[in-house]
């Protein structure tokens, strides 16, 4: 098969391109990195904090993609929330080896999402094309005790026994505070959405 | 299960989706998960929160560094594919004889003789559907790749491919010289008998390679090429095509 052009790459739809990947196709995959290393590092740097650790982890997770690129199911999601996904459980794998913990990820939505009506997934989709101002807007509408834990969750990689001794909280008032916080960014998405 | 336990077990989904559950309760609220239809909706519900979650950082531009040391080690293992892929098809040949090198190399289309790329005698197959075949071996379907070296003295080294997948198609050239100023690459198709244009125009990179789609294969017998004004032409300007692709249909 010959390589696709840059040209025609560029047309195609981030689940077009991931065949071309597949393959082995390097223009195809010089696209897909255009697309997503931004946001990529972005994500990697806000875990992680040091610019070269960020490098590395993008290092590695892109090449691991561009190893399995042909395993990507669109019927599981975006390629983007996909992509971003493989670089945090990557930046927050380094960030406890870093620490000398084991890595402890829980995070598996694929058997949950696999049967998603496929409304939902339009929704999903739409979500991810909000413009991360809006984004970073409901997040920051949160009261910042409620921010606090999400991000220490989500950012940081610690469970909500870890948060609870961190921040010398009860237990129980953890749990409460990220289902309030996750909760009100979600009703923030789906309103931006109405 | 009371409505206050079922609350507690809402709390472990918010800490599931966000990665953030107890590794010793993961695998008991995993078994919960299979069974409890209001937990299920409560992780696609908040799945999209989740996914949003990496858009909120602070952009950081990466390094082109980077990008540089990550394409040249994706470069590396395209290459590395290749050879394996080459040499794959370098045994398959010699594993499958000459017959269908015999059949193509006899054939003639217009004025110009072709003959496969060394290398390349063997049809291959594009996958759809997880089914292919081999023209000229007996098979039969519509999904295939022909690839041919144009032999003509003027045109020597232009190499053909013509991929079809379904109802589309490509037509992939390589080798090609640059063209005058004001000329545009322009494929057609035969079919049933009739010439017809192909919309997308198309030219050479820098590299000598031009790809155009087709977008309608059915019934093709035959792709051609012309070197055509830029603007493209509604019948072919030149004598005859530089390259002909004859299908097997």
């Amino acid at each position: 098969m010959p390589p696709v052009r840059r040209d025609k790459a560029e047309r195609l739809a981030d689940e077009e391109l991931m065949p071309w990947i597949g393959r082995k196709d390097p223009e195809a995959f010089e696209v897909f990195y255009d697309r997503h290393g931004g946001a990529a590092f972005s994500l990697a740097y806000r875990i992680l904090g040091e610019r070269s650790a960020a490098e590395d982890c993008i290092q590695e997770a892109f090449i691991s993609i561009w190893r399995s690129g042909g395993k990507f199911d669109p019927t599981r999601g975006s390629v983007r929330s996909w992509t971003l996904s493989i670089v945090r459980n990557r930046a927050i794998d380094a960030l406890r080896s870093k620490a000398g913990k084991a890595p402890k990820l829980t995070f598996d939505d694929d058997e949950i999402l696999a049967a998603r009506p496929a409304e939902e997934r339009t929704e999903d989709e739409a979500i991810m094309h909000e413009t991360a101002t809006e984004v970073r807007g409901a997040l920051t509408k949160l009261p910042g005790e409620q921010s606090k834990v999400i991000e220490l969750a989500y950012f940081g990689g610690f469970s909500q026994s870890e948060i609870s001794r961190m921040l010398n909280l009860p237990l129980g008032t953890v749990k409460g505070r990220m289902r309030l916080g996750l909760e009100k960014i979600r009703g923030e998405l789906a309103e931006g959405l109405a | 299960m009371s409505a206050n336990d079922h609350d507690q077990r809402l709390e472990e989904a918010v800490a599931f989706a966000l990665g953030s559950l107890d590794p010793d309760q993961v695998d008991d609220f995993k078994d919960h998960l299979k069974t409890c239809k209001r937990c299920q909706e409560e992780l696609r519900w908040l799945a999209p929160a989740v996914r949003a979650l990496p858009e909120a950082v602070e952009p950081q531009a990466p390094p082109p560094a980077l990008k540089a040391r990550l394409m040249a080690e994706v470069r590396a293992d395209a290459e590395a594919e290749q050879r394996r892929v080459k040499a794959e098809k370098r045994q398959e040949r010699a594993a499958t004889g000459g017959s269908f090198s015999a059949w193509l190399g006899g054939l003639r289309v217009g004025s110009l003789t072709w003959k496969p790329i060394a290398g390349l005698a063997l049809v291959i197959l594009v996958v759809a559907g997880g089914i292919g075949y081999a023209v000229g071996t007996g098979g039969s379907g519509n999904d295939h790749t022909h690839t041919w070296e144009l032999k003509a003295e003027e045109n020597a080294g232009i190499a053909a491919t013509v991929v079809r997948e379904g109802e589309k198609g490509e037509i992939h050239l390589a080798g090609l010289k640059q063209l005058p100023k004001g000329k545009v690459l322009e494929a057609w198709v035969e079919r049933e008998g009739k010439v017809e244009p192909v919309p997308a125009l198309f030219a050479p990179d820098k590299a000598g390679n031009a790809s155009t789609t087709i977008e309608n294969m059915k019934d093709v017998s035959i792709v051609m090429v012309t070197r055509e004004p830029e603007g493209g032409s509604k019948t072919p300007t030149e004598k005859e095509p530089f390259v002909q692709v004859p299908l097997e249909t």
